[in-house]
């Protein structure tokens, strides 16, 4: 019935089938448009955020979206600034997620903060010394980047592209690409560097306050780091997921080695630094601020377990795979180190968010704890079910994965390789097989 | 944050936050003026059709956009990144200037697995092929295969005498099957007459570069090697367009074969094999 939209030379389920699959996660999306309902019209009480526990479960999932999500702008700056021609396969996956993770933690968010109608105060009325002003100035910014990406990729439709306005402006707006995807990155950098700057210069919080670098505290860099580490690895199990759920090759196994590549590098940085930041906190920050920092350690949910798996086993353990050629082409291995990476990133946040400010650090302070209502997990859940909705109806009426065409026809593996890496994404492409070629065969 | 508004000062912090998000606001909201403004140029200069070729063909797997020298045999594998724009391939040039011996005519045939596909035309990769007249102007028609995969035509929509086609471009638009096809032009020129039924063909074009209006176009030796894999092709677009897996059994495309794929997507067949992206 909607086949006249769906990309030519691609095959897709019937649409009962579509809607069928569309119909629990609709149900999800309707709880939680009830609990954000809930949350709006009646107050903040619905949630078991109190004065102690500020930070709760959404802002963990916004902390969490955004560092998986950074794969959109990881991924547009070495596409288009550095030119990375392997990334065009997964770019406009990159920009669907990217696209439902912010909008996901700004609607998260406002629902938070608990008045949207005064969303403007904070543009209006910054507070200047808070480095939030910075992250909600640049998330925005960076959102309405991502929402102005996502263009293209709707007007490639089918359907759309056969109106001469749509496809002219999606030809020109895809040419000048570099400029939203070099936005998009400064955007990022800032605001993910900004995100963990927000718990470094907490004083009050002995366990995340950190030494400064600069203007910035340490956590700034781990940040921006970490969420660079994660982009990558979130992309590739996104698009393992999506080849399982439809049975079908969407990208080439070379694009998994590289992004892999890519992550592994990224991450063994990230655990380098992290590792001699841990190492400066424990003897120089936390004793210096007179806590001797494994005294944070001494309650029996926050061990030193936790240390543990956020450096070596969801960190350098997975960074020493994905940077092994050998290793990687094993796919368990491979997807494997990819899901720890990803559960290091929520593990990363987490600590940030909820371990901070459960410790106590007051002599007079109990170890709190906390457990969100059923309101909280269901608005989480509807940023989750928003995403599957958003993702599906863009899979299936558009093509984001431009290979998916060419690995239906069958075409031999050696030979699309060959093509793809010679391909540049602006059109400009080049082969390998130059006239000097020809003319050194001839002579 | 805004000069003159509660809670701002006039302090190095405040105007360098404001001047860097001035500046980020700036960027995109030009760059999208520049976007809007292109598009209108884009449209009032006549660029629509080059634009949609371009995108088309980068859209295209490189399964389709296999280069010609591949079917001659002069390379393994080569994927053309020129738009088939032979005439400024610098590739294609280098291996016309090594060519020497003229082909057989014994080695051309006009049956080409079923199509009459005859040696004394050239070839547009969109089916169209173009037929030099004696008096300097061409002849275009839609060759056997793709006369073939349309069927039986509901309307046709050809240019207007006098009007300028662009290579690549709309050559004509056909009806057929619940389809609105665009067939691509195959030459750059202006359309002089029209062709009857009798003529089999439908065009006349006054080339805008007589010299060079059929350098890109296939011929001889690489006709055969194309149909092939347009036969292909044809398999696959099928596969994926609803109509079950089909096997090649060797033998000649039947007339009317549409009749046996009543659940086919033709709008999805049809557009993969005249490259529509």
């Amino acid at each position: 019935m909607d086949k006249l939209f769906i990309p030519r030379g691609v095959q897709r389920t019937s649409l009962p089938k579509f809607l069928l699959w569309l119909l629990p996660w609709t149900g999800l999306f309707a709880v939680g448009i009830y609990a954000i309902y809930l949350c709006l019209a009646e107050g903040l009480f619905h949630t078991n955020m109190d004065n102690r526990f500020a930070f709760g479960i959404w802002i963990f999932m916004d902390l969490t979206v955004i560092a998986l999500g950074a794969g959109a702008f990881f991924t547009g700056f070495l596409l288009y600034i550095l030119r990375k021609k392997e990334l065009s396969a997964v770019i406009n996956s990159a920009v669907v997620i990217g696209l439902i993770c912010y909008s996901g933690a700004v609607l998260v968010l406002m629902v938070d903060v608990g008045q949207p109608l005064r969303a403007w105060f904070t543009f209006w009325h910054p507070n200047t010394h808070s480095m939030l002003t910075e992250v909600t100035f640049c998330l925005t910014c960076y959102l309405v980047v991502l929402l102005i990406e996502y263009i293209p990729i709707v007007l490639k439709n089918r359907k759309l592209r056969q109106i001469p306005k749509f496809l002219v402006f999606e030809f020109e707006l895809h040419k000048l690409m570099p400029v939203f995807a070099a936005v998009g990155a400064f955007l990022s950098f800032f605001h993910q560097g900004s995100l963990g700057g927000l718990f470094g210069v907490l004083r009050g919080r002995p366990f995340a306050f950190r030494e400064e670098l600069g203007i910035w505290p340490s956590t700034f860099f781990l940040f921006v780091f970490s969420a660079a580490a994660a982009g990558p690895s979130f992309i590739m199990l996104t698009t393992l997921l999506v080849e399982k759920l439809t049975r079908k090759r969407l990208v080439r196994s070379s694009i998994y080695q590289f992004l892999g590549k890519l992550s592994g590098s990224m991450l063994i940085g990230y655990v380098l630094l992290k590792s001699i930041d841990t190492l400066i906190w424990i003897n120089s920050t936390s004793p210096g601020n007179g806590f001797p920092a494994f005294e944070f350690y001494e309650t029996q949910s926050f061990g030193t377990w936790i240390l543990f798996s956020e450096i070596v086993l969801f960190g350098l353990f997975p960074a020493l795979i994905l940077l092994s050629s050998r290793l990687r082409m094993n796919r368990v291995l491979l997807f494997g180190s990819a899901f720890l990476v990803c559960c290091g990133i929520m593990l990363n946040r987490f600590v940030m968010t909820i371990q901070t400010l459960a410790l106590p650090t007051l002599p007079f302070d109990e170890f709190l704890t906390y457990a969100p209502s059923w309101e909280e997990v269901a608005a989480f859940l509807f940023v989750v079910a928003y995403g599957v909705i958003l993702y599906s109806l863009t899979y299936r009426y558009t093509t984001i994965f431009p290979q998916e065409r060419e690995l239906a026809l069958g075409r031999n593996e050696e030979h699309g390789e060959l093509s793809a890496a010679q391909s540049t994404d602006d059109g400009s492409r080049q082969n390998s097989f130059s006239a000097k070629t020809v003319n050194r065969t001839i002579s | 944050m805004i000069p003159w508004v509660y809670e701002f000062h006039w302090t190095a912090f405040h105007i360098i936050f404001l001047t860097v998000f001035g500046t980020v606001g700036l960027i995109v909201a030009t760059t999208m003026l520049m976007v809007f403004n292109r598009s209108k140029t884009a449209k009032q200069t006549g660029r629509v059709e080059a634009i949609q070729w371009h995108s088309d063909f980068h859209d295209l797997p490189s399964g389709m956009r296999t280069c010609r020298h591949e079917f001659s045999g002069d390379v393994q594998h080569r994927t053309c990144n020129n738009e088939f724009r032979c005439e400024s391939c610098s590739v294609h040039l280098a291996f016309v200037s090594m060519k020497g011996e003229p082909v057989s005519p014994l080695l051309l045939q006009n049956n080409v697995l079923g199509f009459s596909m005859p040696h004394d035309r050239y070839y547009h990769r969109g089916h169209a092929w173009v037929k030099k007249d004696p008096d300097g102007n061409c002849l275009v028609g839609l060759d056997d295969f793709g006369t073939r995969l349309v069927g039986t035509i509901e309307s046709m929509e050809l240019p207007e005498i006098g009007k300028k086609i662009h290579l690549n471009g709309i050559g004509w638009t056909i009806h057929t099957l619940g389809v609105k096809l665009r067939i691509l032009s195959p030459l750059e020129g202006e359309v002089i007459a029209h062709g009857t039924e009798k003529d089999r063909w439908l065009m006349k074009i006054r080339p805008s570069d007589p010299q060079n209006a059929t350098v890109h176009l296939l011929r001889e030796t690489e006709i055969r090697p194309w149909i092939m894999r347009e036969m292909e092709r044809l398999q696959f677009s099928f596969a994926t367009s609803g109509a079950g897996i089909t096997l090649a059994d060797g033998g000649e495309l039947i007339p009317d074969f549409h009749k046996h794929f009543p659940n086919a997507d033709w709008d999805g067949v049809l557009g993969q094999m005249f490259l529509e992206a």
